[in-house]
């Protein structure tokens, strides 16, 4: 990357203070060109809105899924004993 | 080997209303209890409440696991080889979830912008080794066939997995460098946990050990009743 250095203008605004002249570009490319700045993509534009409250509902989301898988679990089991008594009787 | 099941039905009942009246209060705490922003955090700072009593209730769990153990050895029982299993079956989920929980809080925090979801850090690690530690009991208990010897084997490696578990979820990451709070020897509750935020938290630790404890309980009984009937069918 080349810099281009800009030729330090004489004439600065009244009461502005000489060392904020670091605020002043340095390079063209840097003067004209917007800085590139990329927004949030992918499943980032969905949980970084809100102040990541989403995050949140995720793992609320995930814990409730653990436990659901739990509950199918012992569901299964008791439908197992159940047949199994039944086919005593 | 004895098989004498006695389960307090009348405390267990009043645990599970108990739990899911708190539970609830627990999560609309969570939601609605004002927190301070910090940078990066966010509102994400509300998973302390979700992600972190996961691995508080692994830890009972294991140490029920390993009490009940203990007692096997100890009274020749089989219900404590039924209990042990379904505790360490729960602390096993409650670990996973606790992974899982941790792995989407940090890809959206610490290592948001990146794809990157698992960075082996240490109390991250750890904690995946202690499940393992967990997933070769079961594998161990499989693989043993007459229930006599199998309570027994199991229950002396399950001494060794449960004892490994508060090394790996505390002691070890400490001392590690860790983007945990609580690493290098530092409290776990850092400068920047906005204290009000206890008021939701240490209940929400109480709630998620009595919903194991609910949980645990219920699958004892199904398990005890698939005892007797395999009994009964021994007997004719």
């Amino acid at each position: 990357m080349t810099n281009h250095p800009i030729v330090q203008e004489a004439t600065q605004e009244a009461g502005q203070p000489a060392d904020d002249a670091i605020h002043t570009a340095y390079d063209t490319t840097w003067a004209t060109s917007q800085i590139p700045e990329q927004g949030p993509m992918g499943s980032e534009r969905f949980m970084l809105a809100e102040d990541k409250l989403f995050v949140v509902l995720a793992v609320v989301l995930i814990i409730w899924a653990g436990l659901a898988l739990y509950l199918f679990r012992t569901d299964r089991k008791l439908t197992r004993l159940e047949r199994a008594l039944e086919e005593r009787s | 080997m004895n098989f004498t099941p006695n389960i307090n039905l009348t405390r267990y009942r009043i645990a599970l209303y108990g739990v899911v009246v708190w539970m609830t209060l627990v999560i609309l705490g969570g939601f609605l209890l004002d927190i301070p922003r910090i940078n990066i955090l966010e509102h994400t700072a509300r998973n302390l409440y979700f992600h972190v009593p996961m691995w508080f209730t692994m830890l009972a769990a294991a140490f029920v696991s390993g009490y009940q153990s203990y007692k096997v050895l100890q009274k020749n029982d089989l219900i404590h080889d039924i209990r042990a299993v379904e505790a360490s079956r729960l602390g096993v989920l409650f670990g996973i979830m606790g992974l899982i929980t941790g792995s989407v809080w940090a890809r959206y925090t610490w290592y948001v912008g990146t794809p990157i979801w698992w960075n082996f850090d240490p109390k991250q690690s750890l904690a995946a080794i202690g499940v393992l530690i967990y997933g070769a009991y079961f594998v161990l208990r499989s693989s043993v066939d007459d229930p006599e010897k199998r309570a027994r084997i199991a229950a002396v490696y399950n001494l060794f997995a449960s004892s490994t578990l508060p090394f790996l979820l505390y002691v070890v990451p400490r001392q590690l460098d860790s983007l945990h709070p609580g690493a290098e020897g530092n409290p776990a509750f850092s400068e920047i946990t906005h204290p009000i935020m206890r008021l939701v938290f240490y209940p929400a630790v109480i709630g998620f050990i009595g919903l194991f404890w609910v949980i645990y309980t219920q699958r004892v009984r199904a398990a005890v009743v698939e005892e007797r009937l395999a009994q009964r069918e021994d007997q004719g």
